[in-house]
């Protein structure tokens, strides 16, 4: 059987009038049904342009796919016409977005945005996309649904409306989900909610996900597969458990070292990555992680380390991934005072 | 630093909550949050309603202009049954009936040729208010096609008709309005067509910058994502959230364009005689400015007041509109 969805060697570029800025760079990774793919990375990585592109939601031009593959069921999205991505987009795959503050049209009622995908792909008439809506905030944990789907976007509070951009997202029952940081505009403990409700819910339906996320520890809960992603390039892909228990990379390190833990004593200073991720159209020569990484080599600044099967599915972009020797010390951290 | 301390607590809160979730069972604890505007049903018409409600001068202009539209609407029944015709010159009694000042017979009083001024004034209105809102809708029409088409597809498309706007700006607007009457031909029709066509270009400009900005909103590309075709995007999620500033604009415009057509009445290239228009009337009243002031002062303060309203209108719809007044 075909993966769900194999992305191959996804690079896309944007060709502005200070450069062609390279924002996703040589991506692949395969997905597959009810599974769930953390990516993570920092600002500008090129996580959400990954998702945009598969999405087809870029703007061409500046944008310009330059190679690769987007299979989903095996054939590939890249040559679809619109038409036909407009019959898959919302339909077999769906997107949340970041700020639900932002994404649900202010002029409209929540009942009727959940039933725009309903009435779009499944041909429902108004009567019936309201009352599946109201079924859809149901299941999205929201109480007395048959009264809030008549409210506006402004009446309900930041977890409620992603609950209902959830509801959105889940009315045509996707195959895919794509998740672009839905809990990030959110406090603690409602994202915690958002997490747990996404499982919930992917337990229920059965579709996979894939989690944008900047948070290792969002993507520790849910995830299967992690992908690690820095200047536009993947520098880490495995299964979770590979990806946290044996990391390869050096900025998949520094990013577990720099992340708050809960079971050690909050005293603890925290260990953030030193410097600044670079910008796109002037990527660092050889490894692009090289100015920040304590351990980076003279063959590091020249040479771009390919990402290779370190061991059992489990890539890294390191020249030294994998050496014996090479391993995540504790490197003498500047920290951040308490 | 302070950036920082917080940090540990939040993880450590996150993973409570997720311990607690997974403990009790219980998924979605009701929080308060869900209570929180309960019984709030208030839509976004509504509260725009009750903001302008709230402004004085805004209903004051809506209710004079509501008393203009009744009174020119309903004018033949009772207008020259009252006061005589408006256009009708009686040769008979000319010498006697005029330039007679306002008095119980004649409110406004009667012009050079013995009609009587308040029943031109009324129908006046009926010229100024259709001149108005005809021209104003004809430049929407445009305007909105064009702005449109400017803002959501941008590029060469954009380019090509913000220049052909700015072609529009460049003409002096009353000379042009001439000019294409002089091609036109005079009359009522040709005076809104020309009007109309004119005042395209600033709607089409006021639209293409809202377009500009909402297209921007993060629910465009949710629409997007949900499978929306651009034609749905631009009419269903677009259009809705960018029409504001239109509706404000057109308001005040209706009231510029009641102005171009007083303008071009005086001058002669607009509504002819003998059909009552109040530029015509002003014309008519230059002779007599110092002995029957009352013949220039009425369709003058008719003028004044009827665009002052639509400039409040719009400034109270400009108030009520924007979602971010909070009262």
């Amino acid at each position: 059987m075909t993966m769900l969805l194999e992305v191959d060697d996804l690079r896309m570029y944007f060709h502005t009038r200070d450069g062609i800025v390279k924002a996703v760079d040589g991506v692949s990774f395969t997905l597959d049904r009810g599974q769930t793919l953390g990516v993570v990375g920092e600002s500008g990585s090129g996580k959400s342009v990954t998702a945009m592109t598969i999405m087809q939601l870029i703007p061409m031009p500046p944008g310009k796919v330059e190679s690769g593959r987007v299979l989903f069921k095996g054939a590939d999205m890249l040559e679809m016409s619109e038409d036909q991505v407009r019959k898959l987009r919302g339909n077999r795959i769906a997107m949340i977005f970041q700020d639900p503050m932002t994404s649900l049209n202010p002029v409209y009622r929540i009942g009727q945005q959940i039933g725009e995908s309903l009435r779009l792909h499944k041909g429902m008439d108004r009567k019936a996309a309201a009352a599946r809506a109201v079924e859809l905030l149901t299941l999205v944990g929201i109480p007395h649904s048959d009264e809030r789907t008549k409210d506006y976007p402004h009446q309900f509070s930041g977890g409620m409306r992603q609950r209902a951009m959830i509801a959105m997202a889940l009315a045509c029952d996707p195959d895919i989900l794509i998740a672009d940081e839905p809990t990030t505009a959110l406090d603690v403990t409602i994202q915690a909610q958002i997490i747990e409700l996404m499982t919930e819910l992917q337990k229920r339906t059965g579709s996979a996900i894939i989690m944008i996320t900047h948070d290792l520890g969002v993507v520790a809960d849910i995830a299967d597969k992690v992908l690690v992603m820095y200047a536009g390039k993947p520098v880490e892909y495995g299964v979770k458990d590979d990806v946290y228990y044996r990391p390869l990379h050096p900025y998949t390190w520094g990013l577990l070292d720099s992340l708050p833990r809960h079971d050690v004593n909050e005293k603890t200073a925290l260990c953030p990555i030193q410097g600044q991720p670079p910008s796109l159209i002037n990527v660092p020569s050889g490894c692009a992680f090289h100015p920040r990484c304590p351990y980076a080599t003279s063959k590091c600044r020249s040479e771009v380390p390919a990402l290779r099967d370190i061991g059992g599915e489990h890539f890294a972009a390191c020249h030294y991934a994998g050496d014996p020797g090479f391993e995540r010390g504790v490197i003498e951290c500047a920290g951040v005072g308490a | 630093m302070s950036d920082h301390d917080h940090i540990p607590h939040e993880a450590r809160d996150r993973q409570e909550t997720l311990d607690a979730i997974r403990e009790t069972g219980q998924p979605f604890p009701p929080s308060e949050e869900f209570e929180l505007h309960a019984g709030d049903s208030r839509t976004l018409w509504g509260d725009a309603l009750r903001r302008m409600l709230k402004n004085k001068l805004a209903v004051a202009a809506v209710v004079w202009l509501l008393l203009m539209v009744m009174l020119a609407v309903s004018a033949d029944l009772w207008v020259p049954q009252t006061f005589g015709s408006p256009t009708k010159i009686d040769t008979t009694t000319i010498v006697k009936q005029r330039l007679i000042p306002p008095s119980m017979g004649h409110p406004f009083g009667t012009d050079d040729l013995g009609r009587d001024i308040f029943a031109r004034v009324i129908y006046g209105a009926r010229i100024s208010l259709a001149v108005g809102i005809l021209a104003t809708a004809i430049s929407i029409v445009i305007g909105l096609i064009m702005g449109a088409l400017s803002g959501y597809y941008g590029g060469l498309i954009d380019a090509g008709i913000m220049r052909l706007a700015d072609v529009f700006f460049a003409f002096p607007y009353i000379l042009f309005v001439v000019a294409l009457i002089a091609v036109l031909g005079k009359g009522f029709i040709n005076v809104f067509i020309a009007i109309g066509i004119l005042g395209w270009a600033s709607i089409a400009r006021v639209f293409r910058s809202s377009i500009l900005s909402v297209k921007e909103n993060d629910y465009v590309d949710a629409a997007r994502a949900l499978g929306a075709s651009d034609l749905r995007i631009m009419a269903r999620h677009i259009m809705p959230n960018a029409v504001a500033p239109i509706i404000v604009y057109s308001t005040m415009s209706i009231g510029g364009a009641i102005l171009t057509e007083a303008a071009l009445s005086f001058l002669g290239m607009g509504v002819q005689p003998p059909t009552p228009a109040w530029g015509l009337m002003l014309n008519d009243a230059q002779n007599f400015m110092e002995t029957a002031p009352w013949m220039m002062i009425w369709p003058g303060l008719a003028i004044l007041t009827t665009v002052l309203a639509f400039v409040l209108l719009g400034d109270g719809l400009r108030d009520a509109l924007d979602v971010k007044m909070k009262d």
